[in-house]
């Protein structure tokens, strides 16, 4: 597979003080189903955010098609351009990523800003809420939307752009288990017709859903592992050492139990 | 397994031709606008994190804004330049003793103090306002005439009083600014809120800029993810009719977020137990390094006067 996205030697502090990233060095092919998983704090929107070159790392370089994204490379128009078309990017949270009037205004205004003609963006944008089974939102004004919807419009503002890549951060953060779902099920169709899909996560169980390539990012800011989904799930003293199970109390019927184990991982419910 | 998806999705975009030719596309004005706003907040909120002045950071806040308040009026009473020099070489002295940058904080001050004690007192230089012996003459007129309120002078120039004044007026307000800035950034902002009841303002009243500053400081961080959002889906300047759209949007957002956070944070208070009177805790006992930094404050103030 070719190589889409490269990161070497990646650092990145806050006002030069707080480190949000140490020492990231990764390859990320096209067609791939990646995640970068950790806990809270550990730098995962960052890692994103530096992906989709919304901000640009204190040392380390940037690779995307072989490219080097600079914050001054970035401003030759067509590499932008190329970059923006290609990568899409869908934040946590869907307020701020939803700036237009109407929903159908919102799907439209990545396709105009990329110099596509208004009859090809009309066309893309009607086909997007067929696809997702939202026409009944279309001049809805946004704020007036459901956490869910929102988190519909927000997806399907992205698809309109038809971006080869899509960055998810936290994808199911605050759904109802239907459109957690409904979701993640479209994450499998888009990664079959041969999106790259790179997510942040801490929920093991979505690795196990949908069975990434996976970077592990530690306390320390620092990738600690990569590996398939299989291979890190079943290292158990690894996932501890990360914080990504811990030892916890649970019930089955009234019988309690305590063990390390990941709940859902493990049990399957 | 079939795939549903719509075909434009199936098929790779077309590179867009219109771009092609490599040129620079500048940082629209809009975009630098939000990045300067959220990241000045945030670094506003944040200067106690990112500054290290440690020591300086565990001084009773009263006794520090008591230090404050009596330094700036030293120095602004100090009427000679060898006074406003030795403070400005005391106020180094303490940008050092706190660890803080003092290289990228006087980028500010300078600046500051450039515009606000140079600029604008530049004219007081002058014969028309500051009379004197002239030092450097500007421009000569054929005679003395009256303008308005003022008599002019047949020569124009700088006197040798003129430079004096600005000169003090200039390190004067260098000062002020430097010091001020220590404050600020030798300060995490409960502190500086705690530090203002030297001045018994009601502890309600410190709540609710208290709870202003932080909503401000969460505004900065939705600021700043529009600025993402906006930027990963742009490619270049945003049209005007555009902006305007996103703009009327965002202002929306904001105002509608504003209301759901005082409505939140107003019920939160209420099943906390609060019921019309803010009560806060009493600062802690004042300790011995306090009173050292409160004697070491009250010595640079008298040397500066006295010299």
């Amino acid at each position: 597979m070719e190589k889409i996205i490269s990161l070497k030697n990646i650092n990145y502090s806050y006002f030069g003080k707080i480190p949000a990233l140490r020492n990231i060095t990764l390859d990320i092919n096209s067609g791939e189903m990646f995640c970068i998983i950790g806990q809270n704090g550990s730098g995962k929107s960052t890692l994103l955010n530096i992906i989709n070159a919304l901000i640009f790392p204190d040392s380390g370089e940037i690779y995307f098609k072989e490219n080097k994204i600079t914050e001054k490379s970035i401003r030759d128009r067509s590499l932008n351009l190329q970059l923006r078309q290609s990568m899409g990017f869908i934040f946590q949270n869907s307020d701020v990523q939803l700036f237009c009037p109407s929903v159908f205004d919102e799907l439209l205004f990545a396709p105009l800003q990329l110099n596509m003609s208004i009859e090809e963006a009309r066309e893309r944008a009607e086909q997007t809420l067929s696809y997702l089974n939202i026409e009944y939102l279309r001049e809805r004004a946004v704020h007036m939307l459901s956490g869910g919807e929102k988190k519909k419009v927000a997806i399907a503002s992205v698809l309109t752009m038809n971006p080869e890549i899509l960055l998810i951060d936290e994808p199911l953060s605050g759904l109802d288990p239907k459109t957690q779902t409904f979701f993640l099920e479209l994450l499998m169709e888009l990664n079959r017709a041969g999106k790259t899909i790179i997510f942040t996560t801490h929920q093991l169980d979505l690795i196990d859903h949908l069975q990434p390539r996976v970077a592990v990012l530690s306390e320390e800011h620092t990738i600690q592992k990569t590996g398939t989904a299989a291979e890190i799930l079943s290292d158990e003293q690894f996932l501890i050492s990360v914080n990504l199970i811990h030892e916890h109390i649970h019930k089955h019927g009234e019988e309690i139990h305590k063990h390390y184990h990941s709940h859902y991982v493990f049990h399957k419910h | 397994m079939e795939n549903n998806l719509p075909v434009f999705l199936l098929n790779k975009n077309v590179q867009n031709n219109s771009f092609q030719k490599t040129r620079k596309s500048k940082l629209p004005f809009l975009e630098k606008t939000l990045k300067k706003i959220a990241v000045t907040i945030k670094l506003m909120y944040l200067q106690s994190e990112v500054t290290s002045g440690k020591k300086i950071l565990h001084i009773h806040p009263q006794v520090k804004v008591f230090s404050f308040i009596y330094l700036i009026v030293v120095i602004s009473l100090a009427n000679n330049i060898k006074s406003q020099l030795s403070a400005f070489f005391f106020i180094v002295v303490f940008y050092l003793i706190s660890k803080i940058s003092y290289k990228y904080v006087y980028k500010k001050i300078i600046f500051l103090s450039f515009v606000f004690g140079l600029l604008i007192f530049l004219p007081a230089s002058l014969n028309v306002i500051t009379p004197g012996k002239i030092v450097f003459r500007i421009f000569t007129f054929n005679s003395p005439f009256h303008f308005l309120i003022y008599n002019v002078p047949q020569i124009i120039g700088i006197t040798d009083s003129g430079i004096h004044v600005v000169e003090l007026l200039f390190l004067r307000v260098l000062n002020s600014i430097s010091l001020a800035m220590l404050f600020l950034y030798s300060s995490s902002f409960p502190q500086l809120i705690k530090g203002f009841k030297v001045f018994f303002i009601p502890d309600t009243f410190l709540m609710i800029i208290s709870l202003a500053y932080k909503f401000i400081f969460i505004l900065s961080k939705s600021i700043e993810e529009t600025y993402f959002a906006l930027k990963s889906r742009l490619a270049g300047n945003v049209h005007n009719k555009n902006a305007q759209n996103i703009i009327s949007g965002r202002v929306f957002y904001i105002f509608k977020k504003a209301q759901s956070n005082y409505e939140n944070t107003y019920a939160a208070m209420i099943s906390k137990g609060y019921y019309g009177k803010v009560i806060f805790q009493n600062e802690t006992k004042i300790k011995v390094a306090d009173i050292y930094f409160l004697l070491i404050a009250l010595i640079t103030g008298i040397t500066i006067t006295l010299i």
